[in-house]
């Protein structure tokens, strides 16, 4: 259900749309041609081997200033075997994802960072 | 037309140097360079040097120095265009390869933090690239490499910024493609590690557990005792910090905690 | 590759060296090495023509030619001069540097003539560029002695091409004056030294022929054409007349309106909402843009990304109205694959990527794009924001590259300016609208004037924690010295935090805590009582017990609504804002009041080049709870918190000048502030129709009226070791109302304004006759000036 135009909450669909009926298209040993072309480009593909094309989408909702939460959250999984032909699809929901913070460390990079001091003297010289 | 020789009372004061011999000239600059530390005025004496005594030694060995002292004096523009000029009249002489290597540390030094446009260092890549390509078994290839390795690992920490702004809004197409790019084009850097850990982390959000996994079994393969693996391990073992914890996702919980919500 | 000078190979018959001649300062090595040959290659032709290339490419010869002799590669090369010195004379409007920064021909570097010429071709397009097209430029190579030559470039300028006059045929709808406000280019006249807009500039001219479509078929002409932009070049004023050929065609009105949909699941009626134009109304492309986009982002969050809206209008000649037709159909299916930020030199790269609602891995949709792009203008960082897509690695990937151009946020300033009620006040002020490049805003200004000086200091986050909310925290200092206008010093010292909220498109709420002490101090000759000539002549008693109670803390929360479509900030033509504010003191602090004022201000185009514009004000203020006797006495409220009006409610009067007074005898008869006020103005705005139109000066005519009263603070007070002092109040309800003209200049030295007006009603006061003379009236003042510059 989409917020009416101009009010409070909006809601949004993001990431991978699956077209009407694409889905029950797929049969187990359809070739990757045919996946790529009834689907589309994957979102992404498995890390290692590329042996899985995952289509993520999600729903989201955002009222005035508070960050978008995701109201739905979808994944379709098609699993190719060796002679790259599909030998399973699986469908992830919201409920499958893990709740968990994130870690907050990051790696210290490189590069000249501007320091508060610098950058008043660059404000002043551009005058 | 003015003749020059003449000062010229209106515009600039000529400041042409007297006529010297190439020798006091060029000793002058190594003085006002490594005494004085005034390198911008070693830069104009050894270029006046250049100009009076166009054929000699000295104004090869001349430019070569101007070009030095621009880049210690942090005129990198003008360092490289006195590098440049040099390879173009002198391309194969022994210096060649210092000459080289002042422009690409030209190109290094202005090398920006990662948040911001990352021209000037894939400019210094290409640079860095050419000095241990042309001149392999030098010292100056060395320098470059490590260099190198340095201009690479900020556009990879760029990618991994970008990839953490996705994650955060919950964007896991986004987060885990910018990863992935660090993963495979920019495995020497020390932001692989982060990167691999970032994947199991937006997989697991994902629910995508089997990925999750692969990302931290390659993880602890290559870096075991790397601090990400071990947060990696711990979240693909338990499947999550709160699995009992479950209201909704985590922003709304976050939210609760501000009494916001 | 190892950089050999002599080319040895080993299998063929005759050896391959290669000779070079014609060399005098440049070595043998030197030409050699660009024959590239690895060892043991032959140097067959394409070598040798890349050779050939690379030796012209470097500049170092004027010519080079390469032959065969005996199994010898012969290359005879002429070495071009060497540049000594690059001069340049006669360049007035164009700096030395400028030209250095765009010519190739450098110090030291080789004489080539194509190089000469390009550079020659260069400086004519810089003069283009900056209006002058008489210009001449001599190339002169002077030999030296050292075998150097020097480059002088003679350049004599020639006066400046400005426009002469700017003429429009065909148009019956809008006088030229008021076309000549659409488009960019101006006449050149009095001030044209201070303005470049003036200058022909052919590009200009074709962004006027848009500029003048749109205008155009923003008001209803929908078949307009601007056929021609002619430019006639005037040899005895040496300037040009440009003539802006225009067939307005008909003016049309808006006919049906109707939504279809080509795709199945999407509801025609539901988007019918979104549709600005009115039916009847006249017909307006930007409504029709604008209708476009709403409908797009809505189909975009409603799960449709790649539908894509198209318009069409078919014209009822006779009937003279347009139909309106959106058609929804389905786009083509692409997602974002990488959102590349480019050129950010300084903002740092979230603080771009944050603007797009749409991320990478989402639906590729136009409207989205073009949104952030509005939004990424609308940041004030950029000179330029340019998006772009291109093709990504799959048919159905798109790449966005987003170029922006940083451009200076940083301003130091220092504005000097007079008005009659401050008396003259100078301001040095240093801002940055883009802090280390994180999008933040900080301002540090010092003020010091007659009667007014103080400082402040403000800082915005426009994200707080990543939310899309605005953080502001303000300190200040601000001390109004007695004068004529307040027979007391006030000293107040605060600071203060605000959330900036956006509500809906237009609407934004700000809710805001601010704390300030404040403090007045009154001379010797007012702080006593009783009268007595020349020794004390007593203040208001509400003044005096404030002046002897000393520092007052006022804490309090508040919230505005604003309600903002006005079409320019700087001067609006169309559009209204609205703004309501509250405010409850009390949160903590000595003083507790609720205080509710409104302010609103439409503008609407009346036609012929006048601008009409309604304002309405009205305010409220009540104590409230169990209040500090010794502070409010028997009042509900502190007088100092009370609304002093004056020529911000009704034109004519003087600061303070309207509302209850003290009238009781002998005393300095303060004005003491009311808790309710109303004011209603009306102002008709229309251009100097004697001065040029660029001069930037327009003409009011203005009527006022309004009111302030029911004053509610203390009206009687015993100092330390004095008698009781009461107050006669006077408290009259009574309209005032004035009328007057006002002028208006947006110099180049900054906005100024200038207003005379005559009061019509107003509150002559009462006899006193100890006094002998009228007292508690209003005080009324013709003649106001306000203005600053800021350079």
């Amino acid at each position: 259900c989409s917020g009416s135009g101009g009010g409070f909450t909006k809601n949004y669909q993001k990431g991978y749309m699956l077209p009407e009926g694409a889905l029950e298209q797929i049969q187990i040993g359809a070739s990757q041609e045919q996946v790529l072309v009834i689907l589309g480009t994957p979102s992404t593909v498995a890390t290692v081997s590329g042996e899985v094309f995952y289509y993520v989408s999600r729903k989201t909702s955002q009222t005035s200033f508070l960050p978008e939460t995701v109201r739905d959250q979808r994944v379709v999984a098609v699993y190719f075997d060796k002679s790259r032909r599909v030998n399973r699809v699986a469908n992830f929901g919201l409920q499958d994802g893990k709740v968990f913070d994130f870690v907050s460390r990051t790696t210290p990079s490189g590069g000249q960072e501007l320091s508060y001091l610098t950058y008043i003297f660059k404000i002043i010289g551009t005058q | 037309c003015s003749s020059f020789g003449m000062p010229d009372f209106f515009g600039k004061a000529d400041t042409t140097v007297p006529d010297a011999p190439a020798d006091r000239l060029y000793n002058e600059g190594l003085y006002l360079l490594q005494q004085k530390k005034d390198y911008k005025a070693a830069a104009k004496r050894f270029e006046e040097v250049d100009r009076q005594h166009p054929y000699t030694e000295y104004s090869r060995k001349s430019l070569l120095m101007s070009a030095y002292s621009y880049y210690e004096g942090k005129e990198y523009p003008e360092a490289v265009m006195a590098s440049k000029r040099y390879l173009s009249l002198h391309p194969s002489s022994p210096d060649a390869a210092y000459a080289q290597f002042i422009m690409s540390s030209a190109y290094y030094d202005q090398i920006p933090d990662p948040s911001r446009d990352q021209k000037a260092t894939e400019r210094a890549i290409k640079e860095l690239e050419d000095v241990a390509r042309k001149y392999p078994n030098t010292e100056y290839a060395v320098s470059a490499k490590r260099k190198l390795d340095i201009a690479r690992d900020t556009i990879a920490a760029k990618e991994m910024a970008i990839g953490r702004f996705y994650q955060e809004k919950r964007d896991f197409t986004g987060a885990i493609n910018r990863f992935k790019v660090v993963v495979t084009q920019y495995q020497t850097s020390r932001h692989v590690e982060e990167a691999l850990m970032r994947l199991a982390e937006s997989y697991m959000a994902l629910g995508i557990v089997g990925e999750a996994q692969t990302a931290a079994a390659v993880l602890g393969h290559n870096f075991p005792q790397s601090r990400w693996y071990r947060d990696a391990y711990q979240l693909v073992s338990t499947g999550g910090a709160e699995p009992t914890e479950n209201r909704g996702s985590w922003i709304s919980r976050a939210f609760r905690k501000t009494g916001l919500g | 590759l190892q950089e050999s000078g002599v080319v040895e190979f080993t299998t063929s018959a005759h050896a391959q060296s290669i000779v070079v001649q014609g060399n005098r300062r440049i070595e043998s090595d030197t030409v050699r090495s660009y024959f590239r040959v690895g060892p043991g290659e032959r140097l067959d032709a394409i070598r040798i023509d890349e050779a050939y290339k690379a030796l012209v490419a470097t500049g170092l010869f004027e010519d080079v030619r390469i032959s065969q002799a005996g199994g010898r590669i012969v290359v005879t090369v002429v070495e071009s001069a060497q540049i000594g010195r690059v001069a340049f004379e006669g360049n007035r409007a164009v700096k030395d540097e400028q030209i250095t920064a765009e010519i190739q021909s450098r110090p030291r570097g080789p004489l080539s003539r194509t190089a000469v010429r390009s550079d020659v071709q260069r400086i004519l397009d810089m003069y283009r560029a900056n209006g002058r097209y008489d210009v001449r430029v001599e190339p002169k190579i002077i030999d030296q002695s050292n075998g150097r030559v020097d480059l002088v470039f003679e350049i004599t300028e020639g006066k400046k091409t400005g426009v002469r006059s700017i003429n429009f045929s065909g148009n019956r709808a809008y006088s030229s004056g008021r076309l000549k406000d659409v488009i960019k280019t101006g006449e050149t006249g009095i001030l044209s030294f201070f303005r470049s807009n003036d200058v022909y500039d052919q590009d200009r001219i074709e962004q006027d022929r848009e500029l003048l479509r749109r205008h155009y078929l923003k008001n209803g002409y929908a078949d307009v054409r601007i056929t021609a932009a002619v430019a006639e070049y005037d040899p005895v004023s040496r300037g040009f007349n440009v003539t802006f050929q225009i067939e307005e065609g008909e003016y049309y009105r808006i006919g049906a309106i109707d939504v279809q949909s080509n795709v199945r699941e999407v509801d025609p009626t539901r988007l019918r909402s979104y549709v600005k134009a009115r039916q009847g109304g006249g017909y307006n492309a930007e409504e029709v843009e604008k209708t476009v986009e709403q409908m797009t982002l809505e189909l975009a969050r409603g799960g449709y990304p790649f539908a894509v809206v198209r318009p069409r209008g078919d014209r009822n000649y006779d009937a003279r109205t347009v139909d309106l037709g959106f058609v929804v159909d389905q786009g083509q299916r692409s997602y974002i694959e990488r959102i590349n930020v480019r050129g950010n030199t300084r903002t740092r790269d979230h603080v771009i990527r944050r603007e797009f609602d749409i991320g990478e891995g989402d639906a590729y949709n136009h409207a989205m794009v073009e949104r952030a792009e509005r939004r990424l203008k609308n940041l004030g960082f950029f000179k330029s924001v340019k998006i772009t897509s291109e093709p990504g690695s799959a048919p159905d990937r798109v790449i966005v590259n987003v170029d922006v151009e940083e451009m200076s946020t940083g301003e130091f300033s220092i504005s000097g300016g007079y008005s009659t009620a401050d008396g003259f006040i100078a301001e040095v002020s240093v801002a940055e609208r883009n802090l280390l490049g994180n999008g933040q805003f900080a301002k540090a200004a010092v003020q010091y004037g007659q009667r007014v000086r103080g400082f402040e200091l403000s800082f915005v986050e426009p994200y707080l924690l990543g939310y899309r909310l605005a953080f502001g925290v303000d300190v200040f200092s601000k001390q109004i010295l007695a004068s004529t206008y307040q027979s007391y010093d006030s000293k107040t010292v605060g600071g203060g935090f605000r959330f900036g909220i956006p509500i809906m498109d237009d609407v934004t709420l700000q809710l805001r805590y601010s704390a300030y002490q404040q403090e007045i101090t009154l001379s010797a000759l007012n702080n006593c009582f009783p009268f007595n000539a020349g020794f004390c002549i007593p203040a208001a008693p509400a003044l005096r017990q404030a002046a002897n109670y000393g520092e007052v803390l006022t804490s309090l929360v508040g919230y505005t609504l604003n309600y903002n479509t006005l079409d320019n900030s700087r001067n609006p033509t169309k559009g209204m804002v609205l703004d309501f504010k509250q405010d409850f003191a009390g949160v903590g602090g000595d003083v507790q009041f609720i205080r509710s004022t409104f302010d609103g201000r439409m503008y609407f185009d009346i036609g012929w080049d006048l601008i009409g514009l309604l304002r309405g004000q009205a305010g409220h203020i009540a104590g409230w709870g169990s209040r500090d006797p010794n502070l409010v006495g028997n009042g509900d409220l502190r007088m100092l918190d009370q609304f002093f009006m004056g020529p911000n409610l009704v034109r004519g009067f003087q600061t303070a000048g309207i509302g209850p007074r003290d009238v009781t005898s002998n005393s300095t008869h303060d004005a003491l502030g009311g808790t309710m006020y109303w004011g209603v103005s009306a102002e008709v705005q229309y251009p100097l129709f004697f001065a040029p139109k660029d001069f930037g000066m327009k003409m009011a005519v203005f009527a006022d009226a309004g009111s302030v009263w029911n004053y509610k603070g203390l009206t009687s007070y015993q100092g330390p070791g004095q008698g009781l002092q009461t107050m006669t109040v006077r408290d009259e309800n009574i309209i005032r109302s004035s009328v007057g003209v006002g002028l208006v200049w947006d110099s180049p030295f900054g906005p100024l304004r200038f207003d005379y007006a005559v009061a019509l009603t107003k509150d002559k006061g009462v006899w006193d006759p100890v006094e002998g003379r009228n007292v508690g009236g209003d005080i009324t003042q013709a003649f106001r000036f306000s203005g600053g510059t800021k350079f």
